[in-house]
């Protein structure tokens, strides 16, 4: 195990640079450069704002900076799993000459989105200090394990969805369905209380994606930390996906080369 | 001590005769227990004993197919061996083939240190290389351009120079003596023969048999993934030239005495 981590420290000047050619790639054909990775977000926002803020009659001042956290770990979250499907074939050329730690590939592509995440929650930060008065910044500190979480998270989905495409070639496709069906399962666009008063509760208590937005929102829109529950879930899911993860790497890695 | 040691080692492939299947073939395959999609076994390597020492100049020659660069890549490390086991001590650098794994947005500048990182440089020490490769390169200002534009012929020239750049403790070498035009190959001729005296060990696949009589001190000559023959350079490359002119080959003594050794 560490020996292994220490391959991977070894070559990250490798991984390190792919990340930032892939960043400099992506803002390179835009002239917005980084803002066109927020664009995506907060138009979103501002679209669904209009529209939900008036069906379910939400206050806008609280609702824009509710939903852009919602879309911004959404995002992060579909990024991990469907770009992840194709860290490997991406890095097929170096995984043929060079017998690097496979790990490095679905790291470059969590890096990569984490970027991204990185720069929205400072766009939501901002925000919901222009709308709601300077925040609760002690609280902040509350996200530092949610995002190392979260990392640890993203990592371990890319390692899986990029093994699990490199052995079936279906699994984006079916990735982006389950996506979608856990976009409409998460409160994301939705407060968890709607679900609640519906009698539909389960839905935001059995979703561990649920407590991870729990975890980012607390701090950031109400500068309270967050209880303990969430945490225990989001480690515990943690825990379960990265084992998961391990463990494919453990068996699969020296083999995935004969898949590509 | 630069070493490499095969034990015993196969390396069977296990393709498909269609595409891979999707998921949901796969689940529904399996729950109806019917399989239109048999898998072929290729044997590749079969019960490889190898060992080559420090100093050693290990050519390896075959007809197409015979194993050749499948060999080169096990001892790369890249194909782990399915049967036996493999061991090497030192630094491994390769060249096989030259112009996979550029970067096509990246420039040339941007993939020299790809590249070097991923050999185990750090930013100090390809800074310091950086120049020494677009000199040799001759590539100019086509450098700062994304190699997606350059030619084939000028890939080749960045990858060759970026790959010979290094120090190499171990080199594999799979036919890559053909680079570029004239000029350059020459000047890639020359290089390779500084590479191959300051290597501490060099395995190299090719149908030179010219150069590999120039390079190498040991030969081996494989065979439908077996070892057909080992010895000098000059006796191995005799007897294939003899089979290779359709004249019956002397029985293959190899086969009978799996463990090669190549003391230098």
């Amino acid at each position: 195990m560490s020996n292994y981590l220490a391959a991977i420290w070894k070559c990250r000047y490798f991984w390190m640079s792919l990340v930032q050619m892939d960043l400099r790639t992506r803002y390179r054909r835009s002239a917005l450069g980084m803002g066109w990775s927020l664009l995506h977000p907060i138009v979103m926002t501002a679209v669904l704002c209009t529209v939900f803020a008036k069906l379910w009659g939400l206050n806008i001042r609280e609702y824009a900076p509710f939903l852009l956290v919602g879309m911004c770990f959404w995002n992060y979250i579909s990024a991990v799993t469907t770009h992840g499907c194709q860290c490997l074939f991406q890095g097929e050329a170096y995984i043929r000459q060079y017998p690097a730690p496979m790990a490095i590939y679905p790291l470059r592509t969590m890096l990569g989105a984490s970027v991204h995440f990185a720069i929205a929650l400072c766009v939501v930060v901002l925000l919901t200090w222009i709308f709601n008065g300077f925040g609760n910044v002690p609280a902040l500190f509350s996200l530092a394990p949610t995002l190392l979480l979260l990392l640890m998270m993203g990592w371990s989905m890319a390692v899986l969805a990029g093994f699990s495409t490199a052995y079936f070639p279906d699994t984006q496709h079916l990735s982006e369905v389950g996506m979608q069906i856990l976009f409409y399962a998460t409160p994301v666009i939705y407060p968890p209380e709607v679900l609640r008063k519906k009698g539909l509760g389960w839905i935001a208590d059995f979703n561990p994606l649920a407590s991870f937005i729990e975890l980012l929102r607390e701090p950031l829109l109400n500068g309270t930390v967050p209880g303990p529950k969430p945490y225990l879930i989001a480690l515990l899911t943690v825990a379960i996906v990265s084992t998961a993860a391990a463990t494919t790497l453990v068996r699969l890695q020296q083999r995935i080369i004969f898949q590509l | 001590m630069a070493s490499i040691n095969l034990e015993n080692v196969g390396l069977t492939f296990s393709l498909q005769e269609h595409r891979r299947v999707a998921l949901k073939d796969y689940v529904i395959k399996r729950l109806f227990l019917r399989s239109s999609n048999p898998v072929m076994r290729v044997p590749a390597l079969q019960n490889i004993n190898l060992e080559v020492h420090e100093g050693d100049r290990l050519g390896i020659i075959g007809h197409n197919g015979a194993g050749k660069s499948t060999l080169l890549k096990v001892l790369a490390g890249v194909y782990p061996p399915t049967e036996g086991r493999r061991l090497v001590n030192g630094q491994i650098s390769s060249l096989f083939d030259l112009t996979l794994g550029f970067e096509p947005d990246a420039s040339g500048w941007e993939n020299m240190a790809y590249r070097g990182y991923l050999q185990g440089e750090t930013p100090r020490t390809i800074r310091a290389k950086m120049q020494a490769i677009a000199d040799f390169s001759e590539l100019g200002d086509f450098l700062n351009t994304p190699v997606r534009y350059y030619s084939s012929g000028m890939t080749v020239r960045l990858a060759f120079s970026i790959a010979t750049a290094i120090d190499p403790e171990i080199l594999l070498i799979d036919e890559v003596l053909s680079a570029g035009d004239l000029s350059f190959q020459r000047k890639a001729g020359q290089r390779m023969q500084e590479m191959i005296n300051k290597a501490r060990l060099i395995v190299m696949v090719s149908h030179d048999l010219g150069g590999l009589k120039k390079f190498c001190n040991r030969a081996i000559w494989m065979d439908h993934g077996r070892v057909r023959m080992t010895g000098s350079t000059d006796d191995v490359l005799a007897a294939y030239t003899v089979k290779m002119e359709g004249i019956t080959p002397p029985a293959p003594a190899a086969n009978e005495t799996p463990l090669i050794k190549l003391a230098s």
